[in-house]
């Protein structure tokens, strides 16, 4: 396989994956919101204000190392597993509320003459960024595990930061519906 | 009183637990133990005698779920590392407790009801790999010279 073909492979596949991740969870939060009516206004994490600080230990090397240095090797990769998939599903929280803040914007903007284009397309450009970090992020933690993802969580939240307070700047407070659905501090930036 | 419970109400019936029950327990296990066995298990609702005696059942409800939380918070959030040395100091008090948690699992049981399903996962999960550090540590100092079984 030439050095373009391979290159190719790998730029369709870091695309794909966030489109896929995002279609699916679309999908998936269609399919939520028809059994069980509008969740806009649930808080963040189901109410349990604990899984939002849990990215500073799911993401964190020093338990992996310590396992790894207790038990045996197949202990230790089984415990590598299932931290990898704790980590995708904490992803798919932060994914999942980050999206029902955008719709609950979305409404709320509907009724709103006050919006400028230029606030609501750096809206738009934010949430862009964060689902091609979070899709690459999927992708990373997919691949090689949690561990090496850390950065990464770190701008993910960021931006979830940014995007929650730019909704807040952008609307007036009489027509903020659930803005407040995100409540996350940026922790794994080790 | 049961309409609206005051914030400095629910601190004082919170200190009260904390200072003259769950201070003498040893070890953040052990009191998690303890206070999610205050617990109903069908509706989920605390309850204390002699704290509900002293302020309220209202209040002591409320005081054991708000230290039940942190509790759980505090064990969560720490390591492997520290959480196995948490498991030893409970161990120590209860023999025989990891053989039969091997089994029944009864950990899963201890998580507060606000408790996200994803919180409750983490948390079983770093319970079930310090309990098998303990053991696999135990094997080491104490090798059953019957069995020559590989770890784990």
């Amino acid at each position: 396989m030439s050095a373009q073909l391979y290159f190719l492979v790998i730029g369709a596949i870091a695309v794909a994956v966030p489109v896929l991740v995002l279609w699916r969870e679309r999908q998936r939060g269609l399919n939520e919101n028809l059994l069980e009516g509008a969740e806009e206004t649930s808080p963040p994490f189901g109410g349990d204000p604990v899984t939002s600080e849990l990215s500073a230990r799911i993401f964190d090397p020093e338990d992996s190392e310590f396992v790894a240095g207790e038990t045996s090797r197949q202990t230790a990769r089984s415990f590598r597993r299932q931290r990898a998939v704790l980590a995708l599903d904490w992803l798919g929280e932060v994914r999942k509320e980050v999206n029902l803040l955008m719709r609950a914007h979305r409404r709320a903007a509907r009724d709103n003459p006050d919006l400028t284009p230029a606030d609501e397309l750096k809206l738009g450009f934010e949430f862009l960024l964060f689902q091609v970090t979070t899709g690459t992020l999927y992708l990373v933690i997919w691949l090689v595990g949690p561990l090496h993802a850390a950065r990464l969580v770190g701008y993910s939240l960021e931006l979830a930061g940014q995007l929650r307070k730019l909704s807040e700047d952008i609307l007036p407070a009489g027509t903020r519906v659930a803005v407040e659905l995100l409540d996350i501090e940026p922790q794994a930036k080790n | 009183m049961q309409g609206e419970l005051k914030h400095e109400d629910v601190e004082a019936a919170r200190r009260d637990l904390e200072y003259r029950t769950l201070a003498k327990i040893g070890g953040d296990f052990a009191r998690l133990i303890y206070l999610a066995s205050m617990r109903d298990y069908n509706t989920g609702e605390y309850h204390h005698e002699g704290l509900a005696r002293q302020f309220s059942e209202s209040l002591a409800r409320k005081a054991l779920a708000s230290c039940h939380q942190e509790v759980f918070r505090r064990l969560v959030l720490c390591s492997v590392r520290e959480l196995v040395e948490e498991l030893e100091i409970y161990a120590r008090l209860n023999e025989s407790t990891f053989r039969v948690w091997e089994k029944l699992q009864p950990y899963t049981v201890t998580v507060p009801l606000q408790c996200s399903p994803l919180t409750a996962r983490f948390f079983a999960l770093n319970v079930r790999v310090a309990l098998a550090i303990l053991q696999s540590r135990q094997r080491r100092a104490h090798p059953d010279p019957r069995s020559a079984s590989p770890r784990q």
